[in-house]
Protein backbone atom coordinates (compact mmCIF):
# COMPACT_ATOMS: atom_id res chain seq x y z
CA UNK A 1 0.00 0.00 0.00
CA UNK A 2 1.32 3.56 -1.39
CA UNK A 3 1.08 6.65 1.29
CA UNK A 4 2.08 10.03 1.58
CA UNK A 5 3.40 10.14 5.13
CA UNK A 6 7.00 11.12 3.91
CA UNK A 7 5.11 14.13 1.92
CA UNK A 8 3.05 15.09 4.43
CA UNK A 9 6.06 14.63 7.40
CA UNK A 10 8.31 17.12 5.21
CA UNK A 11 5.70 19.96 4.22
CA UNK A 12 4.92 19.84 8.35
CA UNK A 13 8.75 19.95 9.14
CA UNK A 14 8.75 16.64 11.66
CA UNK A 15 11.52 14.58 11.82
CA UNK A 16 11.13 10.74 11.53
CA UNK A 17 12.47 10.17 14.99
CA UNK A 18 9.81 13.14 16.03
CA UNK A 19 6.93 11.28 14.21
CA UNK A 20 8.09 7.79 15.63
CA UNK A 21 8.26 9.26 19.30
CA UNK A 22 4.73 10.67 18.92
CA UNK A 23 3.21 7.52 17.43
CA UNK A 24 5.34 5.32 19.98
CA UNK A 25 7.28 3.06 17.50
CA UNK A 26 10.59 3.05 16.35
CA UNK A 27 12.01 5.39 13.92
CA UNK A 28 12.91 2.01 11.68
CA UNK A 29 8.78 1.78 11.50
CA UNK A 30 8.61 4.91 10.00
CA UNK A 31 11.31 4.64 7.90
CA UNK A 32 9.55 1.35 6.48
CA UNK A 33 6.08 2.86 5.71
CA UNK A 34 7.51 5.39 4.32
CA UNK A 35 9.06 2.85 1.86
CA UNK A 36 6.50 0.94 1.47
CA UNK A 37 7.78 -1.74 2.94
CA UNK A 38 5.74 -2.61 5.97
CA UNK A 39 1.66 -2.26 6.37
CA UNK A 40 0.89 -0.56 9.34
CA UNK A 41 -2.07 -1.94 11.53
CA UNK A 42 -5.46 0.28 11.36
CA UNK A 43 -4.53 1.74 14.76
CA UNK A 44 -1.38 3.01 13.65
CA UNK A 45 -2.68 4.40 10.58
CA UNK A 46 -5.47 5.70 12.28
CA UNK A 47 -3.12 7.24 14.46
CA UNK A 48 -0.82 8.63 11.74
CA UNK A 49 -4.11 10.16 10.10
CA UNK A 50 -4.92 11.56 12.95
CA UNK A 51 -2.00 13.00 13.80
CA UNK A 52 -1.31 14.93 10.39
CA UNK A 53 -5.30 15.83 10.86
CA UNK A 54 -6.61 14.17 7.93
CA UNK A 55 -8.65 10.82 6.93
CA UNK A 56 -6.73 6.95 6.40
CA UNK A 57 -7.72 7.77 3.01
CA UNK A 58 -5.65 10.89 2.47
CA UNK A 59 -2.40 9.72 3.95
CA UNK A 60 -2.83 6.01 2.85
CA UNK A 61 -3.54 4.92 -0.37
CA UNK A 62 -5.55 1.56 -1.54
CA UNK A 63 -4.40 0.07 -4.42
CA UNK A 64 -6.19 -3.32 -5.77
CA UNK A 65 -3.04 -5.94 -6.30
CA UNK B 1 8.93 -4.18 30.93
CA UNK B 2 11.37 -4.98 33.65
CA UNK B 3 9.97 -5.58 37.32
CA UNK B 4 11.10 -6.39 40.70
CA UNK B 5 10.52 -10.34 39.79
CA UNK B 6 12.94 -10.56 36.75
CA UNK B 7 15.21 -9.05 39.05
CA UNK B 8 14.99 -11.42 41.42
CA UNK B 9 15.46 -14.17 38.40
CA UNK B 10 18.39 -12.64 37.51
CA UNK B 11 19.96 -12.51 41.00
CA UNK B 12 18.94 -16.17 41.62
CA UNK B 13 20.60 -17.18 38.37
CA UNK B 14 23.61 -15.39 39.85
CA UNK B 15 23.73 -16.90 42.84
CA UNK B 16 22.95 -20.19 40.99
CA UNK B 17 25.74 -19.81 38.76
CA UNK B 18 28.43 -18.77 41.12
CA UNK B 19 27.36 -21.70 43.62
CA UNK B 20 28.10 -24.23 40.49
CA UNK B 21 31.13 -22.40 39.98
CA UNK B 22 32.11 -22.94 43.43
CA UNK B 23 31.26 -26.18 43.80
CA UNK B 24 32.78 -27.15 40.64
CA UNK B 25 36.28 -25.21 42.23
CA UNK B 26 36.04 -27.19 45.65
CA UNK B 27 35.64 -30.15 43.49
CA UNK B 28 32.17 -30.95 45.04
CA UNK B 29 31.14 -31.55 41.46
CA UNK B 30 32.93 -34.32 39.27
CA UNK B 31 32.14 -32.38 35.80
CA UNK B 32 34.02 -28.97 34.39
CA UNK B 33 30.81 -28.82 32.51
CA UNK B 34 29.13 -27.67 36.22
CA UNK B 35 31.59 -24.93 35.76
CA UNK B 36 30.75 -23.74 32.66
CA UNK B 37 27.77 -23.68 32.92
CA UNK B 38 27.28 -21.73 36.57
CA UNK B 39 29.27 -19.48 34.42
CA UNK B 40 26.99 -18.63 31.72
CA UNK B 41 24.53 -18.66 33.91
CA UNK B 42 26.19 -16.26 36.56
CA UNK B 43 27.20 -13.99 33.47
CA UNK B 44 23.94 -13.96 31.91
CA UNK B 45 22.31 -12.99 35.15
CA UNK B 46 24.48 -10.44 36.00
CA UNK B 47 23.64 -8.73 32.51
CA UNK B 48 20.28 -8.71 33.13
CA UNK B 49 20.65 -7.61 36.48
CA UNK B 50 22.53 -4.45 34.93
CA UNK B 51 20.04 -3.58 32.36
CA UNK B 52 16.97 -3.98 34.95
CA UNK B 53 19.15 -1.52 36.73
CA UNK B 54 19.60 0.92 33.73
CA UNK B 55 16.18 0.42 33.06
CA UNK B 56 14.61 1.85 36.81
CA UNK B 57 17.38 4.67 36.61
CA UNK B 58 18.08 5.72 33.03
CA UNK B 59 14.68 7.40 31.49
CA UNK B 60 16.22 7.94 28.31
CA UNK B 61 16.99 3.81 27.58
CA UNK B 62 13.79 2.89 29.43
CA UNK B 63 11.55 4.65 26.94
CA UNK B 64 13.86 3.30 24.20
CA UNK B 65 13.29 0.11 25.21
CA UNK B 66 9.39 0.11 25.91
CA UNK B 67 9.22 1.35 22.19
CA UNK B 68 11.52 -1.26 20.75
CA UNK B 69 9.31 -3.86 22.67
CA UNK B 70 5.97 -2.86 21.98
CA UNK B 71 6.53 -1.57 18.48
CA UNK B 72 4.12 -3.27 15.87
CA UNK B 73 6.54 -3.71 13.32
CA UNK B 74 8.98 -5.35 15.56
CA UNK B 75 6.22 -7.29 16.61
CA UNK B 76 5.38 -8.57 13.46
CA UNK B 77 9.00 -9.36 12.60
CA UNK B 78 9.27 -11.56 15.56
CA UNK B 79 5.84 -13.33 14.93
CA UNK B 80 7.12 -13.57 11.20
CA UNK B 81 11.00 -14.78 12.17
CA UNK B 82 9.02 -17.82 14.21
CA UNK B 83 7.07 -18.46 11.30
CA UNK B 84 10.10 -18.64 8.85
CA UNK B 85 11.55 -20.97 11.32
CA UNK B 86 8.95 -23.16 11.59
CA UNK B 87 8.30 -23.65 7.91
CA UNK B 88 12.12 -24.11 7.67
CA UNK B 89 12.30 -26.33 10.34
CA UNK B 90 9.57 -28.64 8.92
CA UNK B 91 11.54 -28.80 5.77
CA UNK B 92 14.79 -29.57 6.84
CA UNK B 93 13.38 -32.62 8.77
CA UNK B 94 11.47 -33.91 5.99
CA UNK B 95 14.52 -33.55 3.77
CA UNK B 96 16.22 -35.45 6.52
CA UNK B 97 13.47 -38.38 6.76
CA UNK B 98 14.53 -38.74 3.06
CA UNK B 99 18.03 -38.61 2.92
CA UNK B 100 17.88 -40.69 6.50
CA UNK B 101 15.65 -43.30 4.36
CA UNK B 102 18.43 -43.19 1.40
CA UNK B 103 21.31 -43.96 4.01
CA UNK B 104 19.66 -46.77 6.08
CA UNK B 105 19.29 -44.63 9.43
CA UNK B 106 16.15 -45.96 10.62
CA UNK B 107 16.20 -44.60 13.90
CA UNK B 108 17.28 -41.02 12.45
CA UNK B 109 14.66 -41.31 9.87
CA UNK B 110 11.77 -42.31 12.80
CA UNK B 111 12.84 -39.43 14.87
CA UNK B 112 12.89 -36.84 12.24
CA UNK B 113 9.29 -38.55 10.87
CA UNK B 114 8.06 -38.43 14.32
CA UNK B 115 9.32 -34.80 15.05
CA UNK B 116 7.86 -33.33 11.77
CA UNK B 117 4.28 -35.32 12.58
CA UNK B 118 4.63 -33.25 16.10
CA UNK B 119 5.09 -29.65 14.84
CA UNK B 120 1.94 -30.72 12.17
CA UNK B 121 0.56 -31.37 15.35
CA UNK B 122 1.23 -28.34 17.43
CA UNK B 123 0.34 -26.36 14.13
CA UNK B 124 -3.14 -27.89 14.08
CA UNK B 125 -3.77 -27.58 17.56
CA UNK B 126 -2.50 -24.08 17.29
CA UNK B 127 -4.64 -23.50 14.49
CA UNK B 128 -7.86 -24.97 16.35
CA UNK B 129 -7.06 -23.26 19.58
CA UNK B 130 -6.45 -19.19 17.61
CA UNK B 131 -9.06 -20.06 15.33
CA UNK B 132 -11.26 -19.86 18.13
CA UNK B 133 -10.03 -16.75 20.04
CA UNK B 134 -10.36 -14.52 16.65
Amino acid sequence: MKNRIEEIRNEKGIRQEELAKLMGVSRQTISSLENGRYNPSILLAYKIAKFFGMTIEEVFIFEEE
Amino acid sequence: MYNNRRLALSIFWVVIGLVLVGLSIAEKLDSSMYAGMGGALAAVGALQVIRNLQYRRNEEYREKVDTEVSDERNRFLRMKSWSWTGYIVVLVEAIGVVVAMILGKETVQLVLAYSVCLLVGVYWLSYVVLSRKY
